[in-house]
């Protein structure tokens, strides 16, 4: 009990207020390098763009569902119509991450509608690929919450349906190949929405639509054909 | 120079730790929450489980804990303080949840960066310089154990238990914290047993020291600044 504290260091006051500054200073520099920008996407300082750490950050998400609320089944657009086929390669399963699954979605305002039908080619089981169906709000300010709606989530090789989205957002799909050969996943869709150009957010893959599988992915070319058997 | 290489692994060790849990701590605690939920009742052997859990890959309470053994050799006297520690945190784990306290998860957390703070200031002598006191540090560490009771119990509240079966519940998480602490304990006591019988020791205390309270200072801000912008909901 006499002993409080047995073998501590003792600094004196200048060695141990050099150390409070240093710590302090040493925490600044995390806290705005680091984490500040990666936990809630504040980066005052720029430092967290420089290191990359900026990129961390995702907006808290709210889930909602999409089977309630309904409104008129006729209504009327004033966006036009239109109609397309996006074709989207899928390397086999066990390949780079980025090859094998993909997001594909488009942008749609509140109450818009397409229907869609997508089809696999390529795989020997027809519950192959796993997809998700979902939509979400973009969100790209800090304190911004992202309202996120989880339309269908299974394994198939077919699906066909019509969507109208419940809040304005990227609505579309997550394709994961499971099988051990590349296949392509045909998507059509009509309505109204509008295509997501490539590298932006719901369309990070960069696909191209209305062109064939072998060119719609132009930031990755085509596999080399296969060697020949030893 | 030897002391500056230790400060440096030390450093890289510690926030190689620190990323791992953070990117680990999400998804898991979904999937924890999700069991809880799925699962009400008496369930003895999970939350045995998730209250290891919380302790051993809760850095806050570790970087606490290792501040607090940093100069105790006799086990007797890590004994003592680990007591003081178990005891205050267990007070306001059980009363916190039975009782249906709500306290700001945020704000703990950020006291229980300061808890950090002050332990590392401790071990550097800084109280009789600074204040002209030295802080009974028994007395201290069953406070802040407090602190980190409130810390622990808003995880638990954040599974939203079910009224079924809760008190058992409670106490088998309860029990779990101490299992985990002393599974936590062993090794950080084993590491610096290992460290103090190198000459590199006393060069390093005070760098080791400094980082503690370095990191203490990151946790603090990160949940003030979660509590401005995040919290409050």
């Amino acid at each position: 009990m006499a002993d409080e504290q047995p073998h501590g260091v003792k600094l004196a006051r200048p060695k141990l207020l050099a150390a409070i500054a240093l710590a302090a200073v040493a925490a600044l520099l995390i806290l705005f390098a680091a984490v500040l920008p990666a936990e809630y996407g504040r980066d005052p300082t720029g430092l967290g763009k420089a290191t990359g750490l900026a990129r961390l950050w995702a907006p808290k998400e709210v889930k909602l569902d999409p089977n309630t609320g309904a409104g008129p089944l006729a209504r009327e657009y004033p966006a036009g119509w239109r109609t397309d086929v996006i074709e989207i390669p899928l390397k086999a399963f066990a390949g780079d991450p980025r090859d094998v699954q993909i997001e594909y979605k488009v942008r749609m305002r509140k109450g818009a509608t397409l229907i869609y039908e997508w089809e696999v080619a390529g795989a020997q089981h027809a519950n192959d690929l796993y997809y998700d169906f979902h939509g979400h709000t973009l969100a790209s300010q800090p304190g911004e919450t992202m309202t996120v709606a989880t339309y269908k989530q299974a394994q198939a090789g077919r699906a066909a349906g019509a969507l109208t989205a419940p809040f304005d957002g990227i609505h579309g799909w997550f394709f994961q190949n499971g099988a051990l050969t590349p296949v392509v996943v045909r998507v059509r869709v009509a309505g109204f929405y509008e295509l997501i150009p490539a590298g932006q957010p719901g369309n990070e893959a960069g696909i191209v639509a209305n062109v064939p599988a072998s060119q719609s992915r132009p930031a990755v070319p085509p596999a080399p054909p296969a060697p020949t058997a030893r | 120079m030897i002391g500056r290489r230790y400060a440096i692994a030390i450093g890289l060790g510690a926030a190689v730790a620190l990323a791992a849990t953070a990117a680990l701590a999400h998804g898991v605690a979904d999937k924890d929450a999700a069991f809880i939920q799925a699962n009400p009742g008496l369930q003895i052997v999970p939350f045995l489980y998730l209250g290891a859990k919380h302790m051993v890959t809760g850095y806050d309470h570790l970087l606490f804990l290792a501040g607090v053994i940093f100069f105790l050799y006799r086990l007797r006297e890590v004994a003592l303080y680990v007591t003081m520690f178990s005891l205050g945190h267990s007070i306001t784990l059980l009363s916190g949840v039975l009782a249906n306290l709500h306290v700001d998860p945020f704000l703990v957390d950020a006291v229980i960066g300061l808890s950090v703070v002050y332990k590392a200031l401790d071990n550097l002598g800084a109280y009789p310089t600074l204040i002209g006191v030295q802080p009974n540090p028994k007395l201290m560490v069953l406070l802040f154990g407090l602190v980190h009771g409130f810390g622990l119990a808003t995880k638990l509240q954040d599974l939203e238990l079910s009224k079924d079966g809760l008190v058992p519940n409670i106490l088998a998480f309860n029990v779990g914290v101490e299992l985990g602490q002393i599974v936590a304990l062993s090794l950080i006591l084993a590491a610096m047993t290992l460290w103090r019988s190198t000459g590199s020791f006393r060069r390093g205390a005070v760098a080791a020291n400094v980082l503690i309270m370095t990191a203490g200072f990151v946790l603090m801000g990160q949940q003030l600044a979660g509590y401005f912008w995040e919290g409050a909901a």
